[in-house]
């Protein structure tokens, strides 16, 4: 097995997969119990085997909010490990489909920094590194790392002659 | 009509740039229009001759009233249909004067629209193919629509120009290939290799005769032909090589697919009647009888089933005759051209650098008979009037032979592309414990009959249990039949299970991946064969995954993604072993020490 690449993300990453984690698990979860909690409402007659329904619902929130705000975030940190090199990119992530890339810079068409409301907050960016068939995101960057990727990205990239 | 061809030859220039303005040929105002007349017509029939119909059968038209009210309805439709065919014609003449292109310093430039003005620019050296095509009306008069691809990825769309004249079409493309590398030399000491001098065999086959009457004939407006540059190599099709191609299209399989389960549900047929039936002697002799029956209306069916299949195929095999008819493929200076069609006429003419791969495809037809078809593999770009089939056929590539014998594979390539001769031969191939997880993989997890069997097994197990729970006699009496179609899904499940089992030993057997200092190769086996070879430099990027199962077996699976196709496309060999992924993925980096001093050297063909 090869040594794994040097760099792991910021650590403030983990609580930016939190947060954005649990917005949608509670989205969703509004969207399945809200209905719910409504027709126990209006049909007090059926109002035994809805608030069964409630409760399951109430038993998956919880169980996914575990999986994705305890379980998932450190496992996910520690897999994510990528690394600069001279002239290529070397990421590594997955939890049980372990993936492995290798992107030479002068493939790569352009780079973009970008940054959500949440990313923002923590002081972060994501980097995108994108080729002639498809791109790749580095999630969680401090700033400055993440122009130092993209600057040098581009400057790769500039050198390279051929464009496909 | 005079005037505007005189237009469309005095050529006047633009004052801004003092290029020439180069518009395209006169016949886009009135083919143009035909054509969008021709469709608004059929959709106003469509849609007012039941009414008109109707109005006439119904009988309300009996006062003279009624009559003129009618006459006078249908004047104004004919009216309306009259504006309508001047508002088009107007159109068309007010966007054919807003419609031309320069051939720039650095740059081809491209305008249109009236009133939402498009600007293209396209610098020389991004060109990536110059393709035209002809519809047969548009080939009757000589004229055709050229685009330029310019491989800018998915997002992007070819330039579509339509309505020149073949010289036009012709001359414009040597202008362009010229002047992209004149632009290349610019910045580019490093030659293409040059295409050895193979000489093309001749072979012609019974399209090739009407093809090349076309060409001497050209259509009305086509003028001269024009010399594009020297042919290195050339070849085209045999009368049995186009035959084959006809007759191996996609419908064989779906034909013997259906022959094979007619045999199948005859077979079916005698059996039910095997089947014993616990029941009185009338029961049966109805059960036996009843059988009978079934099995010779199966029987029938599938008679006329194979029929109508046959019919489908004789059809489509001869469509795909004419559309390959006059095919040739040649190697022209840093060009592959391919074109084909008898009466639709596709020219495709690609530059070698932007050649993305080889692939070498063998359907089960194709290998049975020991040939295969090769495509090249390039950027796809989506142009704005393509359909569904079109897409399809640009999954394919740029099909440079659709059917010839696997010995003659290295010859053609030779000829046509020689950058390519230094393909790897060391094939590393797939580990023992391959065989096992293939073998579960396409038998069980993605097999068709073993879920086909399942499925069955369940319906046939509840609706037994069903008939012996609830004591319905109809029940009772049906179960015969049930058990014996269900044996047949059974017999049906046990031959895809067999064939499934076959791929999976012969996709063991041929997977194998190979690469060299400028290319790899990737082969992956089964019925059906293909294998893709690329330029180092042409791989966008690469990768390995591994599941858990994968990591406690030993392998790894290996990605590769080319730019080739709409987007891109991606090979994966499932099971390598580690180390071999391991060692790939290092020869994926750039060389880290001639990249540093010169990164301009990593050349497509050199890195």
């Amino acid at each position: 097995m090869r040594e794994m690449p040097a760099n792991q993300l910021n650590p403030k990453m983990k609580n930016v997969w939190r947060i954005s984690d649990s917005i949608w698990i509670v989205l969703a979860f509004l969207c399945c119990f809200v209905p719910v909690v409504i027709a126990a409402a209006l049909l007090p007659e059926e109002r035994s085997w809805i608030l069964l329904v409630l409760l399951g619902e109430l038993i998956v929130f919880g169980a996914l909010v575990a999986l994705f705000v305890i379980i998932l975030p450190p496992i996910r940190f520690a897999r994510w490990r990528y690394e600069v090199s001279a002239d290529y990119l070397d990421i590594a992530k997955g939890i049980i489909w372990r993936k492995r890339y290798i992107i030479p810079f002068i493939r790569v068409q352009n780079t973009d920094t970008k940054q959500g409301p949440i990313l923002r907050a923590f002081g972060l960016a994501s980097v995108t590194v994108s080729t002639a068939a498809g791109e790749h995101e580095i999630p969680g960057l401090a700033i400055e790392e993440a122009e130092l990727l993209r600057d040098r990205a581009a400057e790769l990239a500039r050198l390279a002659r051929e464009d496909v | 009509m005079r005037g505007w061809e005189k237009k469309a030859q005095s050529q006047p220039c633009d004052p801004e740039s003092g290029l020439e303005k180069h518009y395209v040929h006169h016949s886009y105002v009135w083919l143009g229009s035909l054509r969008i007349v021709a469709v608004i017509l059929f959709t106003v029939v469509v849609s007012m001759g039941s009414s008109l119909i109707g109005l006439f059968l119904d009988g309300t038209m009996e006062s003279p009233e009624d009559a003129r009210i009618a006459l006078i309805i249908m004047a104004l439709c004919a009216l309306g249909v009259l504006l309508l065919l001047i508002g088009i014609v107007v159109y068309q003449i007010v966007s054919y004067k807003h419609l031309w292109y320069e051939l720039g310093e650095s740059e081809f430039n491209f305008y249109k629209g009236i009133l939402s003005k498009k600007r293209v620019h396209i610098p020389y050296q991004r060109i990536q193919s110059v393709d035209q095509r002809m519809s047969l009306l548009q080939r009757i008069f000589g004229v055709c629509s050229v685009s330029i691809d310019t491989a800018g990825g998915s997002a992007n769309k070819a330039t579509l120009i339509p309505y020149l004249t073949k010289q036009d079409a012709e001359l414009l493309r040597r202008e362009l290939f010229a002047r992209k590398h004149y632009a290349l030399a610019g910045n580019d000491s490093a030659g293409v290799p040059q295409g050895r001098q193979v000489q093309g065999v001749q072979m012609g086959n019974v399209l090739d005769a009407p093809a090349g009457l076309w060409d001497e004939v050209g259509g009305v407006f086509a003028g001269q032909a024009v010399d594009t540059g020297a042919v290195s190599y050339e070849y085209g099709l045999t009368n049995k090589e186009l035959l084959l191609t006809g007759l191996s299209n996609g419908t064989t399989l779906a034909l013997i697919m259906l022959g094979v389960l007619g045999v199948v549900s005859q077979f079916a047929g005698n059996l039910i009647s095997f089947v014993p039936v616990s029941a009185d002697a009338v029961g049966h002799m109805i059960a036996a009888g009843s059988a009978w029956a079934v099995g010779t209306v199966v029987a029938a069916g599938a008679g006329m089933l194979f029929g109508a299949a046959l019919l489908i195929w004789a059809l489509s095999a001869l469509g795909t005759c004419v559309s390959y008819g006059g095919f040739k493929a040649r190697r022209r200076g840093n060009r592959i051209e391919v074109e084909h069609g008898l009466l639709q006429h596709q020219f495709q003419g690609v530059d070698v650098d932007r050649v993305q791969s080889i692939t070498i495809r063998q359907s089960l037809v194709r290998r049975a008979l020991g040939c295969c078809e090769i495509s090249l593999g390039k950027v796809e770009t989506v142009s704005a009037g393509d359909d569904g089939s079109t897409q399809a056929s640009l999954a394919q590539g740029l099909v440079v032979h659709p059917f010839v014998k696997t010995d003659r594979v290295p010859e053609i390539l030779a000829g046509i592309i020689p950058e390519y001769a230094d393909v790897p031969h060391e094939a590393i191939s797939l580990p023992r414990v391959a065989l096992r997880r293939g073998i579960i993989r396409r038998c069980i997890l993605q097999g068709f009959g073993f879920w086909f069997a399942v499925i069955v097994a369940i319906v046939q197990i509840m609706l037994n249990i069903a008939a012996s729970m609830s004591g319905d006699a109809d029940l009772a009496f049906a179960l015969p039949y049930i058990n014996g179609v269900a044996t047949v899904c059974y017999i049906f499940a046990v031959l895809l299970l067999v064939v499934d089992a076959v791929g999976a030993v012969l996709w063991f057997r041929e997977s194998s991946f190979a690469y060299n200092r400028g290319f790899m190769q990737l082969t992956l086996g089964g019925l059906s064969r293909e294998t893709t070879s690329f330029a180092r430099g042409k791989i966008q990027f690469g990768y390995t995954r591994v599941n858990p199962f994968q990591k406690r077996a030993g392998t790894r699976t290996v990605y590769v993604r080319t730019a080739a196709g709409v987007g891109g496309t991606t090979m994966r060999l499932i099971d390598v072993a580690e180390s071999d992924a391991v060692a790939w993925l290092e020869w994926l980096k750039p060389r880290v020490g001639r990249n540093s001093e010169n990164p301009a050297s990593d050349h497509v063909f050199l890195a």
